[in-house]
């Protein structure tokens, strides 16, 4: 065996323990390769389990990490079931609907305390017909998580957590390990209407992917327009999201 | 006792007063100095219907159609149930044994009316089994009191001589109604069969129905896991022998000391899978308190449908693959989490952001038409609108600086008015008010975080509309 091949080999099983021991799966891809090309496979790994959160006190509410992940998963709406597990009755489903997510056809759960939320996030992933779980929860332990990963790997499915305290609540804790193939932060960014146009223009976020298993992290604006499919790339802050806002007004 | 047309009377007798010659209603004095050493207790006639109901709940391991009557009787459809005991007399000597070995003493009958069968319990001889068709003399020389009419009524029939059924049946009919009213008549009707009593069973009578009994009492959780196995399957079985599947199941432990303990679970699907079933009734058991031990289990099917066996179709071969495999789970949610933790939305013909979304069950078809994309909604929807410090220029911009929980925003972008006025036709027309109308603004702030402020009413002469936030954007 020639030495390119055996290093060929040893590359393969490098990439398939960085890939948590599972095959490689299915993707979902943003469609542009600024974003894509920080995967390892090209796109989200689905048959994982994703985390976002908001900063400061935008985790009591959560909504533009909730926001921003309905607008990235809608496109798995297609291939099965989407499930969003909560333990604050406040999501609005015409706003889902109105960021392209097929809000009637989601089946929402109300949980009582963080373990049934976990729990449920588990029972739904490890279901064949569901092709996302989002849960809202507060923190999710290694070994939660651990459990997390075994349920998607089941059938494929995508788990999304969205960071989220309840109201006046302390927190869980800074998010130390984390069993999560990815790990984003999501902001609020000011939106650009068209030239000539008064109003709001389409939502915006600055989205940092902090956290990525086998991959690179990466910042980049996102904005969620009318009538688009999927998330459309603004600016990529590469690595410049330690500075000052000052990408930002290039953005806007 | 009980205080009754202002003195303090007997309320009930038991068999030895009754036998010193005491009697309902009769002064607590005149009894007391009859018996001096006569025991008396307090009537407790919420008590009593609270013993009556757990009574008729345990009832129900000789049949599953039971109706009260209070005060003090109970009604059993045996109809289809004897043969379970070997006949009708062994099954109420059962009946009546065991309500003795509880300290009960009761009078039973059994009859082909319900009429009937209180008359030959109440003022008949003791076990009375009424043959078909011979209600006629078996009633004849019973008192009339047996025929449950009003006080006043039997009094007055009593008053012409017509002491016993059967001198009343004997008259012309229409002149039983002329004199008496027509619920003589009608109660007459009742106790010989030609006119139908409904009964108000307190748990309907299902035909989808199975029993377990044990030699002895069971109490540990397996036992308790297996036996659920058991009776699933039994049931299952039947169910599918004539092709039906039912959508709840009501598992009942009828314990040693008379009380009964039930679990129901719900399926989204109708379904009749034993192990399926006892899934879900798996987490529910240990709700359950053995007590002594339970002795009897009894499980019913509700809502019984056909099952149609359904064929994935070319096309549509996802949707019922979903639903088969995504009913499981939306079942063991909703039987965990409650019926209404788990919904679809649909949306609701309001423009009042609080009523434009229904919630539909997990499984059930969609129909709706989905929300209006020209109107911009927030994601998140505050059921109680909170309130913020704003300011805004009169009479009708969108405010330019506003406070929310302490923190200071100040507003770049906004659109709006969005004018929404109440549903004034859910209220008494005067009581709609213009000024309660709500011009909605879309904002965002200096940070891109986008909300959905409105200000309630209008700026009048002396009004000072508030603002309130009632939704965020993502």
């Amino acid at each position: 065996m020639s030495r390119e091949a055996r290093l060929e080999i040893m590359r393969r099983k490098i990439a398939a323990i960085e890939a948590g021991g599972a095959p490689a799966r299915a993707v979902l891809a943003f469609g542009d390769p600024r974003i894509d090309g920080v995967f390892p496979a090209g796109g989200l790994p689905l048959g994982r389990w994703h985390e976002a959160a908001g900063e400061g006190l935008e985790i009591e509410t959560a909504v533009a990490a909730a926001a921003f992940v309905a607008a990235l998963i809608a496109p798995l709406a297609a291939r099965g079931e989407i499930v969003w597990v909560m333990r604050r009755d406040d999501l609005y489903a015409p706003g889902l609907s109105g960021l392209g997510f097929p809000a009637e056809s989601l089946i929402q759960v109300m949980a009582r305390d963080e373990a049934e939320a976990q729990g449920v996030l588990e029972d739904a992933l490890g279901c064949a017909g569901v092709a996302a779980a989002v849960g809202e929860v507060d923190e999710i332990g290694l070994t939660a998580g651990r459990r997390l990963q075994l349920a998607c790997e089941r059938h494929g499915g995508a788990g999304f957590i969205i960071r989220r305290r309840p109201f006046g609540g302390r927190s869980g804790g800074g998010a130390a390990g984390s069993a999560a193939a990815t790990r984003w932060k999501v902001a609020s960014a000011p939106s650009q209407p068209a030239p000539g146009e008064p109003g709001l223009g389409p939502p915006r976020w600055r989205v940092t992917l902090e956290r990525c298993r086998g991959g690179r992290p990466g910042a980049w604006i996102m904005e969620k327009s009318d009538g688009a499919d999927r998330l459309r790339l603004v600016a990529d802050l590469g690595d410049r999201q330690l500075e000052t806002p000052q990408p930002l007004r290039l953005a806007g | 006792m009980a205080l009754e047309r202002g003195a303090r009377r007997l309320f009930a007798v038991d068999e030895r007063a009754a036998a010193f010659g005491l009697y309902v209603g009769q002064k607590a004095t005149d009894a007391v100095a009859l018996v001096p050493e006569l025991a008396t207790a307090d009537a407790d006639p919420a008590a009593d219907g609270t013993a009556l109901t757990v009574l008729c709940d345990w009832c129900r391991r000789f049949s599953p159609a039971v109706a009260m009557d209070p005060p003090d009787g109970l009604f059993l459809d045996i109809t289809g149930a004897d043969h379970l005991w070997g006949g009708e007399r062994p099954m109420m000597d059962d009946l009546v044994g065991r309500l003795a070995v509880n300290g009960l003493f009761a009078r039973a009958a059994i009859a082909g009316t319900p009429g009937a069968a209180w008359a030959a319990a109440h003022f008949g001889a003791c076990a009375t089994i009424i043959a078909p068709d011979a209600e006629a003399e078996s009633l004849a020389p019973l008192p009339i009191h047996a025929l449950r009419l009003e006080a006043a009524t039997a009094a007055q029939v009593m008053r012409l001589g017509l002491t016993t059924v059967g001198r009343l049946a004997s008259l012309p009919r229409d002149q039983i109604t002329r004199r008496f009213g027509p619920a003589v008549v009608l109660r007459l009707d009742q106790a010989l069969g030609r006119a139908r009593e409904a009964l108000t069973f307190r748990h309907p009578p299902n035909p989808w129905f199975a029993r377990l009994v044990f030699a002895e009492p069971i109490s540990t959780s397996e036992d308790l896991a297996r036996v659920a196995r058991d009776i699933a399957l039994e049931l299952s079985g039947r169910l599918e022998a004539e092709g039906k599947g039912a959508r709840r199941f009501d598992l009942v432990f009828h314990r040693l000391d008379g009380r009964s303990q039930s679990l129901a679970i719900g399926l989204c699907l109708p379904g009749r899978d034993a192990v399926a079933i006892t899934r879900l009734f798996l987490p529910l058991l240990e709700r359950v308190d053995p007590g002594f031990g339970v002795e009897t289990v009894t499980l019913a099917a509700e809502d019984v449908e056909s099952i149609i066996q359904r064929q994935a179709a070319f096309d549509g071969s996802r949707t019922t693959a979903v639903q088969e495999t995504v009913a499981p789970f939306i079942d063991r949610l909703t039987n965990r989490l409650g019926e209404d933790a788990v919904w679809r939305a649909e949306a609701w013909p309001s423009h009042v952001p609080e009523r434009a979304v229904a919630r539909r069950p997990a499984l059930s078809p969609p129909r709706g038409t989905g929300w209006d994309p020209g109107r911009p909604r927030p994601l998140r929807l505050f059921r109680d609108p909170q309130a913020i410090e704003a300011v805004a220029p009169v009479p009708d911009d969108p405010p330019i600086f506003f406070r929310w929980r302490g923190r200071p925003h100040r507003v770049r972008r906004a659109e709006g008015p969005e004018r929404l006025a109440e549903e004034w036709w859910r209220h008494p027309f005067e009581a709609a008010d213009p000024a309660r109308a709500r011009d909605y603004y879309r904002v965002e702030d200096e940070d891109g975080a986008r909300f959905w402020l409105f200000r309630a009413g209008l700026y009048g002469a002396d009004a000072h509309p508030k603002w309130w936030l009632h939704g965020l954007f993502g």
